[in-house]
């Protein structure tokens, strides 16, 4: 057992120049440690930004991630690459704010302060993008903007999945890891979260539908 | 009407066959299998690339960008949180040793209190003897009369003079 986890240390050591880089940092190392910091900044705001929708919280929770790989460098052992230890760390940092998020939610539901939802639901999405309504083309921002709205619709762990395969290119079993999910769980997640995805982004699909906001309503229209 | 597509995506395993072979995470034998249907099944094919341009689609998504300060915040909060972690590790050894210390003093007092039992107990061992003697040494005058042991032994075993003996105890 301690020569297969020596030969694995060994393997992700010799492999994966991020894993030398925490060693490095394991040993105090600071340089080491802005270096991982430049590395992984963009790519952990990417996905956490999709994963809690703002981009403010975003921030904060890539702070608290790289604060966490910093006080556990001291127990840090190469087990896996480094993104999938780095983003198994921000999984649970997120799922964590995002419980909390929820909570406070609740509370200001039940204070009668919330204000309007800003993420749409999977049936307003149908709504809007009804084959009924007028549409017309998209520009770049406005895909973005029904594309995310298309994500929101995703429940938090397709929506996770979902950004770790298409934007850290991850496999199932390295999301499986991430996730602290089986493959089999993964496999199926994603194909729920693209099907998903097709039904709703469906009358974009051959580009040329938008949301046309009149009336504070968004409808459809063809160019 | 029902979207023939979706009603094809409601199966389970078409659902993940097609999505794992987009994914790249199917054995070859398998991709071997899905590229014949595809070849033949019009409608499958077609729901494939439905869902490829679905995924596609979410190219569109921005990237995030960390602004120039991120990193030197970031690295700054990590170094003062670190500091705060050094200040912490000094504050408990500090308590770890003032408790050692503590522990020590409570130690020695114990040890102080224990030898001293010991020694009072010691030295006044031959005045509990005295004490525990005391009967005989008030009857001393008695017993030299009787001069065998043996002989007051039976007289007591007798209970010839209980009364008397009980009318004495106080």
């Amino acid at each position: 057992m301690a020569v297969s986890d020596t030969s694995t240390k060994l393997h992700y050591e010799s492999l994966d120049p991020d894993v030398r880089l925490m060693l490095q940092v394991r040993d105090d190392n600071a340089a080491a440690f802005e270096e991982l910091v430049l590395r992984y900044q963009g790519r952990l705001l990417t996905v956490l930004e999709h994963i809690v929708g703002r981009r403010a919280s975003a921030e904060d929770l890539a702070q608290e991630v790289f604060l966490r790989v910093y006080r556990a460098r001291k127990s840090y052992t190469p087990g896996a690459k480094f993104s999938t230890w780095l983003f198994t760390i921000a999984n649970n940092v997120a799922r964590n704010a995002l419980r909390t998020m929820s909570r406070r939610k609740e509370v200001n539901l039940e204070r009668g302060e919330n204000g309007p939802t800003p993420n749409a639901t999977m049936e307003n999405l149908a709504l809007e993008s009804s084959g009924l309504m007028p549409t017309r083309r998209l520009d770049k921002a406005e895909m973005a903007e029904v594309v995310r709205q298309a994500m929101d619709s995703l429940n938090e762990r397709q929506r996770t999945a979902t950004v770790l395969s298409k934007f850290e290119g991850m496999s199932y079993e390295e999301i499986a890891a991430t996730m602290d999910l089986s493959v089999q769980a993964v496999k199926s997640l994603l194909s729920r979260a693209r099907c998903n995805l097709r039904q709703t982004l469906e009358p974009y699909l051959n580009e040329g539908a938008r949301p046309n906001r009149s009336n504070g309503e968004r409808t459809f229209e063809e160019e | 009407m029902p979207d023939p597509q979706q009603t094809l995506l409601d199966d389970e395993k078409v659902r993940e066959e097609l999505v794992a072979y987009l994914d790249g995470e199917l054995p070859p034998e398998e991709n071997l299998r899905i590229e014949r249907r595809l070849a033949e099944d019009g409608l499958y094919r077609q729901t494939l690339q439905e869902l490829e341009r679905a995924w596609d689609l979410l190219d569109a998504l921005p990237r995030t960008q960390p602004d120039e300060n991120f990193t030197r915040t970031t690295v700054e909060m990590v170094v003062t949180s670190a500091a705060e972690d050094v200040e912490n590790l000094k504050f408990q050894a500090l308590r770890r040793r003032r408790l050692a210390m503590m522990a020590a003093a409570a130690a020695i007092v114990a040890a102080a209190l224990v030898g001293f039992s010991a020694v009072y107990w010691e030295t006044t061992a031959p005045n509990r003897q005295l004490v525990r003697d005391l009967p005989v040494i008030e009857n001393m005058e008695y017993y030299r009369h009787a001069e065998d042991l043996e002989f007051l032994r039976r007289l007591n075993q007798e209970a010839l003079f209980e009364e008397d003996v009980n009318h004495a105890s106080p």
